[in-house]
């Protein structure tokens, strides 16, 4: 947590870590913050171009365009850091069982994952939304299987690395059990890393999620998401081009600050360096 | 020498200059497939259940129609049908051939017919009982019943007339590596959902005489590209990458028009967009219900704010151009949001405070399936907003076009938004018979009054009038019980370069296929 703090102090941290809690902000307040609704339909209002009344002009249905991408930085990050969440807690879970358990366990969770690694996340998340179908919920599981490789192989690593430190070992002949040593020990010393990798995850997320609602596959309308409202302002690129300009401006600048500040963070938490004197 | 050398030079560069400016300056053309005729795998016209417009290039039809839906000679010169319309004898052009060489004449009819046998599109031919060669250029088809719907079938592109002896050889390639017809562009190469190139078939002079043009085409050599993305297929009209667009949607029209070097070519759409409601899933099982969905929807509205205007509102399953769409208006479905209330509260579903109706404490609460393509999307985001100002509130699932079809089959979706193109009454029996239920039937309507009158309309017709008294009785029964909400009925707008392409001043034709192309050309 200091770790965090210590990233806002740093200039590209801080401008990073500005915009994200910024996005926060208006995801949680996003029914507070406009006069509008986000899914009341006013058709003689269509095509509105930026304008004092809408600030980032309306949509192809006549609705504020601003109302829409707030209440779609309300799905895109949800959905995202709720799957990352998902993927991070079964891939820790999983990476420290077969890290520390080794053996048969070990080595078929190490097939399975390392199964699911060779596919492209988009692959994997394509064919899960195609098996549980289309929506927030479909989406959010498709991501968390997509990102949980990722996950336990590093937990993993880290287990298998820190195993052997004399601390374990000093651990155990005080008489420490496995679960002891697993929780107090192992993995509170493996997640600085594993932290820094879902934040950086969390960005590749939403640009999945996006991708998702681009093909029509996430959040179902009305509920916004900046990769349908991306979608159906492509079609209309000639006549708005402002409905697929501010969702796609929203993406790209939410993952660069994420892995801006993911760096920022890296950088303070000293993990090279601490991976290196573990080495 | 070096006078000799110089002018060795000069003629290489010259050479050199036509080989390389020879492609541009040629009649060659690129046009692009409507979207909703990319990835139709096969040329194979018996097989097919999505046939491109290129077809109609490859190969020649029996009777052709001109625009007003009437019929005309084309490999038949002349037709008699018998007073009990049961038999039909068809005097066939001389001097046809096919690509491959083979003779087209009466044998090859018979053969072709013979085909359709037990295939996906048998129904086309199945009241052609035999096929008798009379002589080398006539034939007569005995019926098993009278088919008054023959010609419309003949001039279909899914009678498309294919060469029988390359068609048994071939196999499941016929259509796909390989394919002969006898129409006015030879095939050189598909690639599906990519690319069709086709080369004029120079010895061809029988085109239909609804062209002006009835020898060898103008255009020499002609790629059809498959573009999905709307956007993406006016980008490339835009910077003359391609020449023709075969389907601009309406909201990009006003962008083609805006440019100078392009031009609009407007034609009666023969596509109509419409609601399915499931009429065995509840809350549909209750006419009311359904009645109250139907009359939810705004077809004017949908009409100016969708589609920019362009085309027209639907009242009835039919394009408005077949007789059998002249319904009587009590049976015409239109927005009527004061009956819409009432049926609900006839049913039993009243209003909530949170706009929403319910019975017994359950929210109205139903699906509405999709599929991706953006205008749909964007259609179907407007149907659901007018489905809520009744107070029923509809879930959209968004599912991908190629995976619908396969969706619809499993009976589960309650309403959907989608379209379909064809320009028969038959279409009311592919869409609502009894036993396609799921897909085609996405209403899964099966009412033992409409098969009455199905039957009537499919195979208890002696003539074209009874045929389309028959149709029209049963399209008008259909429609009072609400198993779809019609909602809106496309122009065809084709879309095309002015200053590379000249296109026919007047077109004879229902559409832009072999007719039109006979007589355009390229600009040079």
């Amino acid at each position: 947590m200091r770790a965090v703090l210590r990233a806002f102090r740093r200039p590209m941290g801080a401008i990073a870590g500005g915009w994200l809690l910024a996005m926060i902000f208006v995801a949680v307040f996003a029914a507070w913050l406009t006069p509008y609704d986000y899914d009341i339909q006013a058709l003689k209002e269509a095509y509105q171009p930026p304008s004092p009344a809408h600030w980032l002009g309306t949509d192809e249905f006549g609705r504020d365009l601003l109302t829409r991408l707030f209440h779609g930085a309300r799905t895109s990050l949800s959905v995202s850091s709720i799957a990352i969440g998902i993927s991070v807690l079964c891939g820790m879970v999983l990476g420290a069982a077969a890290g520390w358990f080794g053996g048969r366990f070990d080595r078929a969770v190490t097939v399975v994952v390392d199964l699911t690694w060779s596919f492209p996340e988009i692959l994997i998340a394509l064919i899960l939304v195609a098996i549980i179908g289309p929506g927030t919920t479909g989406t959010m599981a498709a991501i968390g299987v997509a990102y949980l490789a990722q996950f336990t192989r590093l937990t993993r690593a880290q287990i298998m690395m820190l195993k052997g430190e004399t601390f374990i070992e000093a651990a155990r002949s005080l008489g420490a059990g496995n679960a002891h040593i697993l929780f107090r020990h192992l993995l509170p010393n493996a997640l600085a890393p594993v932290l820094v990798s879902a934040m950086l995850a969390t960005g590749d997320a939403i640009i999945l999620e996006a991708t998702l609602g681009f093909f029509g596959l996430g959040a179902q309308p009305p509920t916004p998401s900046w990769g349908a409202m991306m979608s159906a302002g492509s079609a209309l690129v000639f006549k708005a081009p402002w409905i697929i300009l501010f969702p796609g401006l929203a993406v790209a600048i939410t993952v660069v600050a994420i892995n801006l500040f993911g760096d920022a963070l890296i950088a303070e938490l000293d993990i090279r360096a601490r991976m290196r004197r573990a080495a | 020498m070096t006078m000799s050398f110089r002018k060795s030079l000069l003629a290489a560069s010259v050479s050199l200059a036509a080989l390389l400016g020879a492609p541009v300056l040629a009649q060659e053309a690129t046009f692009v497939f409507a979207t909703n005729e990319v990835g139709a795998p096969t040329y194979n016209p018996i097989k097919a259940t999505n046939l491109n417009a290129a077809t109609t290039l490859i190969f020649d039809r029996m009777v052709s129609q001109a625009a007003d839906l009437s019929y005309h000679p084309w490999l038949a010169e002349s037709w008699e049908e018998a007073p009990d319309g049961m038999s039909w004898v068809f005097h066939l052009k001389p001097g046809v051939t096919f690509h491959n060489g083979e003779p087209f004449n009466a044998e090859t009819v018979k053969a072709w017919l013979e085909l359709f046998k037990g295939s996906e599109n048998a129904y086309m031919a199945e009241a052609i009982a035999s096929v008798e060669v009379v002589d080398d250029l006539t034939v007569k088809f005995v019926m098993s019943r009278p088919e008054p719907n023959l010609l419309y079938n003949f001039s279909s592109s899914y009678m498309s007339v294919v060469e029988p002896k390359s068609y048994a050889a071939l196999g499941d390639n016929y259509g796909v590596t390989e394919v002969y017809g006898t129409g006015p562009f030879k095939l050189e190469s598909f690639a599906v959902g990519q690319e069709t190139v086709l080369v004029r078939n120079e010895d061809y002079k029988w085109g239909s005489p609804l062209a002006k043009n009835q020898g060898p085409a103008h255009i020499a050599r002609l790629t059809f590209r498959e573009i999905a993305e709307d956007s993406t297929a006016f980008l490339e009209l835009k910077t003359g990458g391609v020449d023709m667009l075969l389907g601009v949607p309406a909201d990009l029209l006003a962008e083609v028009q805006k440019e100078a070097n392009l031009a609009v070519l407007t034609l009666p759409g023969q596509d109509v967009y419409y609601m399915p409601i499931n009429v065995t899933k509840p809350p549909f099982d209750d006419i009311r219900v359904r009645e109250a969905a139907a009359k939810a929807i705004n077809q004017d509205e949908i009409l100016a704010s969708v589609f920019g205007g362009v085309g027209s509102v639907a009242h009835t399953f039919l394009i408005d151009a077949l007789p059998e769409s002249h319904v009587a208006d009590s049976a015409k479905i239109s927005y009527d949001p004061v009956r819409a209330a009432a049926a609900l509260d006839e049913a039993g579903w009243v209003m909530g405070a949170d706009g929403v109706r319910a019975k017994d404490g359950q929210p109205l609460k139903v699906s509405l399936w999709t599929q991706s393509d953006s205008s749909f999307r964007r259609l179907t985001e407007v149907v659901q907003a007018q489905l809520k100002a009744v107070g029923i509130e509809a879930e959209i699932t968004t599912f991908d076009s190629s995976m619908i079809r396969d969706q619809y089959k499993t009976g589960e979706q309650q309403l959907a938004v989608r379209s379909y193109n064809w320009d028969n009454a038959d279409i009311v029996d592919w869409f609502l018979g009894g036993d396609r239920l799921g897909y085609p039937n996405v209403s899964m309507f099966n009412d033992p009054k409409a098969e009455e009158l199905r039957a009537a309309a499919m195979t208890g017709a002696k003539n074209m009038d009874e045929r389309v008294k028959n149709f029209t009785a049963y399209h008008e029964y259909v429609l009072t019980q609400f198993p779809v909400a019609p909602i809106y009925q496309p122009v065809t707008s084709v879309g095309y370069n002015s200053e590379r392409l000249a296109m026919p001043a007047e077109l004879n034709a229902p559409s832009v296929g072999a007719i039109a192309i006979m007589d355009m050309e390229v600009k040079e």
